[in-house]
């Protein structure tokens, strides 16, 4: 019977019509991410041994770790840099960690307004001031002045 | 909705009598007067149908469609408007001048034509012709010549297809959707359009004229060149179809116009299938002007569903469905009709 088809597709549309819309309104509305979301990436310093597994693994060579040996002879973190630019959230440096140091956020935000923002510090030494008895380390928030907006 | 005409005639009292002017000057002050309520009316329904149509392709997807801008995105539209008469009025070098510029003010003139004949109300009409859906029909052809031009002033071989595209699209469908036309004033005995309106007081013609309402129906997505029979502007074979080297205000004016032609078919579709200004259920106390914007806008309701919910058809299939289709229906039905006349005045006495 010819326009039964068309019969049927007016039907569904119709029904879109005064259905629920699905539409997300993003800026209001944050979305839900999966648990296991590639966004952005963070860095426990505690865990880091500095062994430089996930900058070999990085198939653009974004990553930067700068290491020193402290009194102990110990090798410490100094410095851990991404360049955001190259990144491809390919995932291979967490699956490189074998601290589970690095791993992903939800975060996937990650616009920013000027190039030299991309450089993403994820943790710097602080070498311990004199009189201040704790060397804690502290990771560093990255940089996110102009991405809200 | 006779307020309308008491103004005009307190506003013709004081023209010739309070301030003396001659008759005839007064009537042709009045009638330019009328003639750019009319055209405002019209660019007013675009603005609404323009933000319609955004929603409704949204809705229709499961979206929400523009809601950013004013009130669920009303002020959409305005802006855009804004922007096209910012936007430079580019003219490539090889454009054929005179042609290319007055066929964009060609086409929406043609298209705002139509509404000097079409009642909205109960004398509410500019011209009240005898022979108004005769002059409807005419002026809906014409229409045809503002894209030939635009596609031929363009000087670029896609606009010329597109253009030669609606030539060949709008002639074949004018047939279909006359004929679908006659029927019914084969039932009304007239041409006249508010007496074609009269003569549904008992029963609209949709129902003894089903067949032609949809033969109608049809032919008036193809005329106004609207989806799913929007052939002209295809992006994906034409580039963009006739109005390819128009920008800025040049091309909002296509828009307009065919955004008019679709309230205009629509009206039309409501007078003289839906009972035009005639009540629903006897519901006499809501004015025939509301009934028929509720009508005309039921109208454009049917169009824009239609129109995102099917896909394009190919063009040899759009012309074989005019042809082989449409045409002898519509003539089987003003057949059905005479028929079906004769033996009902027979049986009636």
């Amino acid at each position: 019977m010819y326009g039964t088809g068309l019969l049927k597709g007016l039907s569904i549309t119709i029904r879109h019509f005064f259905g629920k819309k699905i539409t997300q309104q993003y800026p209001e509305e944050r979305p839900v991410l999966p648990k296991r979301f590639r966004g952005s990436f963070n860095l426990i310093p505690e865990k880091c041994t500095a062994c430089g597994l996930c900058a070999n693994a990085c198939p653009n060579g974004i990553i930067t770790v700068e290491s020193f040996k402290d009194e102990n002879n110990k090798r410490k973190l100094g410095k851990y840099s991404m360049n955001m630019a190259s990144c491809l959230y390919c995932g291979f440096c967490v699956e490189a960690c074998q601290q589970e140091a690095l791993y992903n956020t939800q975060e996937f935000e990650n616009a920013v307004y000027f190039r030299q923002d991309l450089e993403k510090v994820l943790y710097q030494y602080q070498p311990p001031e004199v009189g201040v008895e704790t060397e804690k380390p502290v990771a560093q928030e990255d940089r996110e002045e102009g991405s809200e907006a | 909705m006779d307020i309308f005409l008491v103004w005009v005639d307190i506003f013709r009292n004081w023209l010739t009598g309070g301030i003396g002017i001659p008759t005839l000057a007064a009537e042709i002050f009045i009638k330019i007067i009328l003639v750019l309520i009319v055209i405002i009316f019209v660019l007013c329904n675009l603005i609404v149908l323009v933000w319609l149509e955004r929603k409704f392709s949204a809705f229709y997807a499961m979206r929400l469609g523009p809601n950013r801008l004013g009130p669920a995105g009303f002020f959409q539209l305005p802006v855009d408007i804004v922007k096209c008469w910012g936007k430079e009025d580019t003219i490539p070098e090889a454009v054929d001048l005179p042609v290319f510029k007055i066929a964009s003010i060609c086409s929406f003139i043609t298209a705002i034509m139509a509404w000097a004949v079409i009642p909205l109300g109960k004398g509410l009409v500019l011209e009240d012709l005898n022979i108004g859906i005769f002059y409807f029909i005419a002026i809906g052809s014409t229409g045809t010549i503002a894209f030939i031009m635009a596609g031929f002033g363009s000087n670029n071989k896609y606009s010329l297809l597109g253009g030669m595209r609606t030539a060949a699209q709008m002639i074949s469908y004018e047939i279909p959707m006359a004929f679908s036309l006659l029927g019914v004033i084969m039932l009304a005995g007239s041409l006249n359009l508010s007496d074609i309106n009269e003569a549904q007081k008992n029963v609209w013609f949709v129902f003894p004229q089903i067949i032609a309402f949809l033969c109608y129906f049809i032919s008036s997505i193809a005329e106004p060149n609207r989806g799913p029979l929007d052939l002209s502007e295809g992006e994906q074979e034409l580039v963009a179809g006739y109005f390819l080297e128009y920008s800025g205000i040049r091309y909002a004016l296509f828009m307009v116009a065919e955004y008019t032609h679709l309230v205009a078919v629509s009206a039309i579709a409501a007078i003289m299938f839906l009972g035009g200004w005639n009540p629903l259920f006897g519901l006499t106390f809501i004015p025939g002007f509301v009934w028929m914007m509720l009508k005309i806008y039921f109208m454009i309701f049917l169009f824009m569903w239609v129109r995102w919910t099917f896909p394009r058809v190919r063009i040899e299939s759009l012309m074989h469905f005019g042809w082989k289709v449409l045409i002898p229906v519509s003539l089987l039905n003003i057949l059905l009709t005479g028929v079906g006349y004769y033996v009902f005045q027979a049986i009636t006495g």
